[in-house]
């Protein structure tokens, strides 16, 4: 689910949106206590039964959050952790993963408008 | 006039056969006298080979062959073929006759004559239904010069599918730098419009084709430009088989638009947010530069 070529922190854990086709996709430093929170709610998600929910090519495709040799997914009430070969996936119905994550997006780098839509839409 | 009745019905293994003699040979020959023309397409379903009951096959194998049929002839579905004939049998039931009588005599089959008579009929079905379409010469490939569609090559859910974009896999270039309209040029694009990033496209040296109307240039692959506007670009390219394919950002090449359906005009497709078709361009392969 890598998307793009900014300057990613290796040292810690970095949020990210895959929405953009030419542009690479915005991505922002996670705090310590921002990735805590969102771990913690990860633990709490139950399993997600049946087929993942697919995302169209082009706009929106989820938001994700990296770090540690691991990446969590998240889109549209399904968030998807993956470590290694192994992937797991968890239902998150109010998409308070994906919500929580990119709050913490900085000002201006995720299209609003369109993410608005996007979870008003699915929430 | 010996005649040997052979029924065209295994790939592997021999077809039984049934040898006549005398006057069954004369009948038989009497009955498969050619009567009507047959169409072209009755013609080609007759002598198309398909896996299964093909046909009778008679040939005379005597000295003296009756001179109102070829050597050798394939029956199906009442209608002989052979060399210089296309013809309906004038007894159009002769291979019911043949199957209800002298198959009998077929040697080695006593065990398999019911299921061969099962294919029999399977067989009579598919040819009834062939569908014979004329062969387009020279087959036509529709755009000849275009990059053949490999997306298992980008898609390797690392270094090339990660680090190439849609201008990059629209104008078949891996750079690995996400590359950006313009850039390698010094002319990037300065606005998300179709009015700022054409002019950064050609700075690569794509060629704008606003006339193209979807039809392949002589040289080079036609690729199309498309913006969300103040968001973000988009390309597409067309492939050899005449349809589009894409490489949304850092994600798999895919052929298929936002409806799940295959895309034979990018101007017409289902494209997301990707409201504004700006123009089709030529990428002339070895011309552009991109980074």
């Amino acid at each position: 689910m890598g998307t793009s070529k900014s300057s990613e922190v290796d040292s810690g854990y970095v949020g990210g949106v895959s929405v953009f086709s030419g542009r690479p996709d915005p991505l922002w430093p996670v705090g310590a206590g921002d990735a805590r929170s969102l771990m913690a709610l990860w633990d709490a998600l139950a399993p997600y039964g049946g087929d993942a929910p697919h995302a169209p090519p082009l706009g929106y495709r989820g938001s994700f959050l990296r770090g540690g040799g691991r990446e969590w997914l998240a889109y549209r009430g399904a968030v998807t952790l993956r470590e290694g070969g192994a992937s797991e996936m968890r239902q998150d119905p109010g998409r308070r993963f994906e919500r929580q994550l990119i709050s913490a997006a900085p000002q201006g780098s995720v299209p609003s408008a369109f993410l608005d839509d996007e979870l008003r839409a699915q929430g | 006039m010996p005649v040997r009745i052979t029924v065209d019905i295994f790939s592997g293994r021999p077809n039984p056969s049934v040898e006549l003699s005398g006057k069954e040979a004369q009948e038989a020959l009497a009955r498969l006298t050619p009567a009507e023309t047959l169409t072209a397409d009755a013609a080609e379903k007759t002598a198309t080979p398909i896996l299964g009951y093909r046909g009778l096959i008679v040939e005379q194998t005597g000295k003296e062959a009756n001179k109102n049929l070829p050597e050798r002839i394939r029956l199906s579905a009442g209608n002989i073929v052979g060399r210089g004939l296309a013809h309906r049998a004038s007894d159009a039931g002769f291979e019911d006759f043949f199957f209800k009588g002298l198959f009998r005599r077929a040697a080695g089959v006593a065990k398999l004559r019911g299921r061969i008579l099962e294919e029999v009929e399977r067989g009579r079905a598919v040819r009834e239904n062939l569908l014979i379409r004329p062969l387009p010469f020279p087959i036509k490939i529709a755009c000849l010069c275009a990059p053949r569609y490999e997306p298992e090559w980008w898609n390797d859910a690392g270094q090339k599918q990660f680090n190439n974009n849609c201008y990059n896999y629209a104008t078949n270039y891996r750079s690995d730098t996400f590359a950006q309209p313009g850039l390698a040029a010094g002319a990037m694009y300065t606005a998300l419009t179709c009015a700022a990033v054409l002019p950064a496209a050609v700075a690569d040296a794509l060629e704008d084709s606003p006339g193209a109307n979807n039809k392949c240039p002589s040289e080079g692959h036609l690729v199309a430009l498309v913006i969300a506007p103040d968001w973000d670009f988009h390309w597409f390219r067309k492939g050899r088989n005449g349809f589009w394919t894409h490489k949304p950002g850092g994600t798999a090449v895919t052929h298929l638009d936002n409806s799940g359906h295959l895309i034979p005009d990018p101007r017409t497709a289902d494209r997301g947010p990707y409201t504004a078709f700006c123009t089709f361009m030529v990428v002339k392969h070895g011309h552009i530069k991109i980074q």
